[in-house]
């Protein structure tokens, strides 16, 4: 019998049980160093256990027969009676590959298979010490002098009670001794019982602390990426019911509504529509002098805003939804290459766009990867030039704006501008004249040139050439751009910059001929005005300097509206320096318009898989303007991989 | 009537949505709250006074257990555990009940019924039975030392009419409450008891071996998980395995205990009338029968074959009953010689030899 994979009840369970698997995941890396931390092991246990006891709701046997193992190893770890070693390690990341492949059986609507016994019997020899304290109860003899084992009190003490009424308020605060109990004459008999009065003080206090105590209260389910629906978090109160409800407390009932991702995605659409109509009311009403008007189209510019930000709040994510994933790959990559490798990561709660989470997956396990395997030196290498056997990577995440920037360093090696030249022309890309003259960032950016491989080797992690420049590929499909820069000894540093969101992007209006094209806002560097006798002709290029760099430059006109002849040439020209991947080219425009906000309209059928197009959207005074994809543009008409 | 008021502790999201679901179907029950914690659970009773209240066992920041004992020391409420029903975590599922957790249920609903509406219906029942069947007046005696305290009911029924000096054989059956009912009065006797004691406890099969082992290590006397063809030894307690029935069979002289397998149609397994009849056939004379907390009247039937023939018969008494049920089955069926309360039955259970 299929599992219907529709079924809301299989949805939760896999929303919540993605979560702790992925937790368990970084858990057994964080285990691996500190195989002591029970708090670790609990939590290790709990999550087993909780996935057990959701799989076996929903009678997904394989499942629970796998967690039910994994949970009573770790019920004895946590007791301490075996320690975690390497060898136990490998084996329960094994698991958790199996789990993760039955999850993947369960969301495509099949029953999981079982684990593969031999993994289970394995699990199952880590048990066997606890199997000798067999639970079989032979009849003894009646001792005569048995033990009384029984629990001599359910009832805490006092000091117990304080400890864990302060504990309710927030750890270590000293300050929250209450005076009613200090003052408090220890009485005599057994001390199970305070007074009301003394009680009712804790409590006091405790109500008094409300604040610190909602900090326990757990954020909404965090949004899955996997899954194809977002729980969105709503507070609601469950039932009012005035009479019954002594304290407002019920209120913390806290609920989530799932809702289809496509759902979503309609109603951004319908926002984007919204924000264009916007564009084009602001366009209408700056030729209307009424008062009142302009005052409406106002609000409704602000109240668009809003909304536009609201929708774009229920489409975020955290990008630990991606990062989580990358202890586990490094602990794994340094472990095959006998490396050491201590991975940091920064800003793991940064918001961004799902899809965009989603597409950033692969590009940054690459890097990831490339930073282990090119990037961190052998234990002794690091030694000998004096830095310590343990390599760092950093992974940080955080908002600038309207973009995010991602960075990955490493205190490696670093890149020798030289060696990349050299074997730019090895690989006949380009000739030794034309290698000299780039510049370090230019020569580190060849990495992401199609079969540029640094690794005379090929192995499994990276060296086939491939990737990285399917990484850039895939980076400046979201419209982000890559910068690199690296230290020979110090190390590397990948700075990647996307923007918080697909759907809606600011865009720079310009006219070339009588059309009006948007270029992409992110991309754009700077904009002057520009003497064109200043410009000079390289290898056949016109390039211009600009503060001592020298910038290809192209009449965007000459690709795109090349039937206008402009009547007049004008000795001034507007040129837009944009970033394209990790290279800056300047743009000859002939009118700059401005900034405007536009939702990406896919391209009609006629124009579909035009070179250079990313799309078309409908501007403020009802044009239609066509957005450009600059990667592609060079690509298709400059002749240069970028 | 309103509703029950639950509470619902568990650290699993998943999990509190499907309790909630279930109790949300059920008119009797309202939810009006949750607590992802044992810390959290006991601000929510503290702030919500809940009815009763569905906790889990596994939870981070504190454990079930200890947040049972703290809310059974501070504020007494009828708990229900909703814990893993295997042999490993019996240990954790009887600490809850000594911690005063009243009752338990599985957290795999397949363990109580393959219908799982039936199972959830279960649930709900048993939830409602607890809060409206444990009265407060016992719960918060839970926290003082137990006032003994003689019901209106005893005297009522007959007088200590039959004989205990020719007893042979102590039979012991009971119900929610039992388990730590029956270590409180078994831990009162000595190691040479001098009858052997059947004892019939309605529990899942997965529990009974780490029952009858976590008993024998508490007390003096020793008690043994039944199994079949064991002969009865004066000081030692069988306790009736789970899932099966436990019968007397052989010859008065020479006893042997019989397991059968547990019937499809059987409400109880192990049941106290089925033990209770085949020891009819066998000594009924000789015997003493013990009905303690539970919910139901199982044991009544099986009692009135007994005292016909001779046997005597004590029932608990309401105040230390955690559910009067069964005892209560038997004192109006007018069928018990002695009502005493939990801490009287060991007292008198000593003084038999």
């Amino acid at each position: 019998m299929p599992l219907d994979s529709e079924d809301e009840i299989l949805q939760d369970f896999l929303v919540e049980a993605d979560e702790i698997l992925e937790g368990l995941n970084e858990q057994l890396v964080e285990l691996e160093s500190q195989p002591q931390n029970s708090e670790l092991l609990n939590s290790i246990f709990r999550g087993f256990h909780t996935i057990k006891g959701g799989a076996g709701f929903l009678n997904l046997d394989a499942m629970v027969a796998l967690c039910h193992k994994g949970e009573d190893v770790f019920n004895i770890l946590r007791q301490g009676d075996r320690v975690v070693d390497a060898e136990m390690m490998d084996t329960f990341l094994k698991v958790i590959d199996i789990l993760n492949a039955m999850f993947e059986e369960t969301k495509s609507g099949q029953f999981p298979s079982p684990a593969d016994p031999a993994t289970l019997s394995h699990l199952g020899t880590y048990l066997e010490s606890e199997d000798a304290v067999a639970v079989v109860v032979t009849p003894e003899p009646a001792a005569l002098s048995k033990p009384n084992q029984v629990p001599d009190s359910e009832d805490i003490t006092d000091d117990e009670f304080e400890a864990l009424l302060n504990q309710l308020h927030g750890d270590g605060a000293p300050g929250i001794k209450i005076p009613a109990l200090e003052k408090a004459p220890v009485s005599p008999k057994s001390n199970d019982d305070i007074t009301e009065e003394e009680f009712e003080a804790l409590l006091d206090e405790l109500q008094g602390k409300k604040k610190a105590a909602a900090a326990l209260v757990p954020e909404p389910t965090p949004i899955m990426a996997d899954s194809e629906v977002l729980p969105v978090a709503v507070t609601t109160i469950a039932k009012v019911d005035l009479a019954a409800k002594p304290a407002p407390a019920a209120k913390q009932t806290e609920t989530s509504v799932r809702v289809d991702t496509a759902r979503l995605d309609d109603i951004m659409n319908m926002v984007g529509e919204l924000v264009l109509v916007r564009n084009r009311i602001t366009t209408l009403e700056g030729t209307n002098d009424n008062e009142e008007m302009a005052k409406a189209v106002n609000n409704l510019a602000a109240v668009t805003a809003d909304l536009q930000n609201a929708v774009m709040k229920t489409r975020m994510q955290p990008i630990k939804k991606v990062f989580g994933r990358f202890p586990r790959v490094v602990r794994d990559l340094a472990r095959s290459l006998k490396k050491d490798i201590n991975l940091e990561l920064q800003g793991e709660e940064t918001d961004l766009d799902k899809n965009l989470v989603e597409a950033l997956a692969d590009p940054l396990i690459h890097l990831i990867r490339n930073a282990v395997d090119h990037g961190i030196e052998m234990p002794n290498v690091r030694e000998k030039a004096g830095k310590s056997r343990q390599g760092q990577i950093v992974l940080s995440a955080a908002q600038e704006g309207d973009h995010i920037l991602l960075t990955i360093s490493d205190d490696g090696a670093g890149m020798d501008a030289n060696i990349l030249r050299q074997k730019a022309v090895e690989k006949g890309m380009m000739d030794e004249e034309a290698a000299l003259r780039l510049n370090d960032s230019e020569s580190y950016a060849l990495i992401f040139a199609p079969g540029f491989s640094m690794k005379e080797k090929i192995s499994d992690i990276s060296g086939r050439g491939v990737g990285m420049d399917v990484v850039k590929t895939s980076i400046s499909k979201l419209n982000g751009i890559i910068e690199i820069t690296s230290e020979i000894g110090i190390g590397t540093t990948l700075s990647i910059k996307v923007p918080l969101t697909l759907a809606i992007m600011p865009t720079l209006m310009v006219m070339l001929g009588n059309q009006i094209f948007a270029f992409p806002l992110v991309n754009v560097h700077e904009i002057f005005h520009l003497d064109l006798t200043k410009t000079n002709l390289v290898d056949g290029q016109r390039t211009i300097m600009v503060r001592q760099k020298t910038l290809p430059l192209f009449y965007l006109r000459k690709w795109l509206a090349s039937t206008f002849i402009p009547s007049d040439k004008p000795e001034i020209e507007h040129v837009v320096i944009v970033n394209v991947g990790t290279q800056r080219v300047g743009f000859v425009v002939d009118q700059l318009i401005g900034q405007e906000e536009v939702v990406i309209k896919p391209l009609g059928a006629l124009l579909q898989g035009t070179k250079g197009l990313a799309g078309a959207t409908i501007t403020g005074d009802g044009h239609i303007s066509l957005i450009l994809d600059f990667p592609e543009l060079m690509n298709t008409y400059a002749n240069r991989g970028y | 009537m309103s509703p029950v008021r639950v509470l619902i502790v568990d650290d699993s999201e998943f999990f509190c949505r499907r309790i909630s679901e279930i109790i949300t179907s059920d008119p009797r029950l309202e939810l009006v709250g949750l607590a992802h914690d044992g810390q959290q659970a006991i601000e929510q009773v503290i702030n919500l006074k809940p009815d009763v209240i569905s906790m889990d066992i596994e939870m981070p920041v504190m454990d079930g257990i200890s947040a049972v004992r703290i809310i059974m020391s501070r504020y007494p409420t009828p708990i229900l555990m909703l814990s893993t029903w295997t042999t490993e975590h019996a240990k954790t599922t009887f600490e809850a009940l000594e911690a005063g957790a009243i009752d338990y249920m599985p957290k795999r609903f397949q363990d109580i019924s393959s219908d799982k509406n039936m199972a959830q219906q279960q649930l709900c029942q048993r939830l409602y039975d607890l809060a409206i069947h444990s009265p407060k007046k016992y719960l918060s005696r839970l926290a003082s030392p137990a006032s003994v305290q003689v019901s209106d009911l005893t005297k009522s029924t007959a007088a200590n009419r039959s004989n205990l000096d020719n007893i042979s054989l102590v039979a012991i059956g009971t119900s929610t409450g039992g388990p730590v009912a029956l270590q409180k009065i078994l831990v009162q006797l000595p190691a040479n008891f001098p009858y052997p004691i059947l004892l019939i406890q309605h529990m899942p099969a997965a529990f009974t071996p780490s029952f009858a082992k976590r008993l024998n290590m508490q007390c003096q006397i020793t008690i043994k998980h039944a199994v079949d063809g064991d002969k009865l030894y004066p000081g030692i307690a069988y306790l009736a395995p789970g899932g099966m029935q436990m019968l007397l069979k052989g010859t008065k002289d020479s006893p042997i205990i019989e397991i059968q397998a547990g019937q499809a149609g059987q409400t109880y397994k192990p049941s106290i009338d089925l033990t209770l009849e085949s020891i009819s056939k066998l000594c009924p004379a000789q015997t003493l029968a013990i009905i303690l907390t539970g919910m139901g009247a199982d044991g009544r039937e099986g009692c009135k074959k007994l005292r016909l023939l001779g046997a005597s018969i004590w029932a608990q008494d309401k105040q230390s009953s955690t559910i009067y049920g069964m005892p209560m089955a038997i004192a109006k069926a007018g069928l018990a010689d002695k009502i005493l309360s939990m801490t009287d039955i060991g007292h008198h259970l000593v003084r038999l030899r």
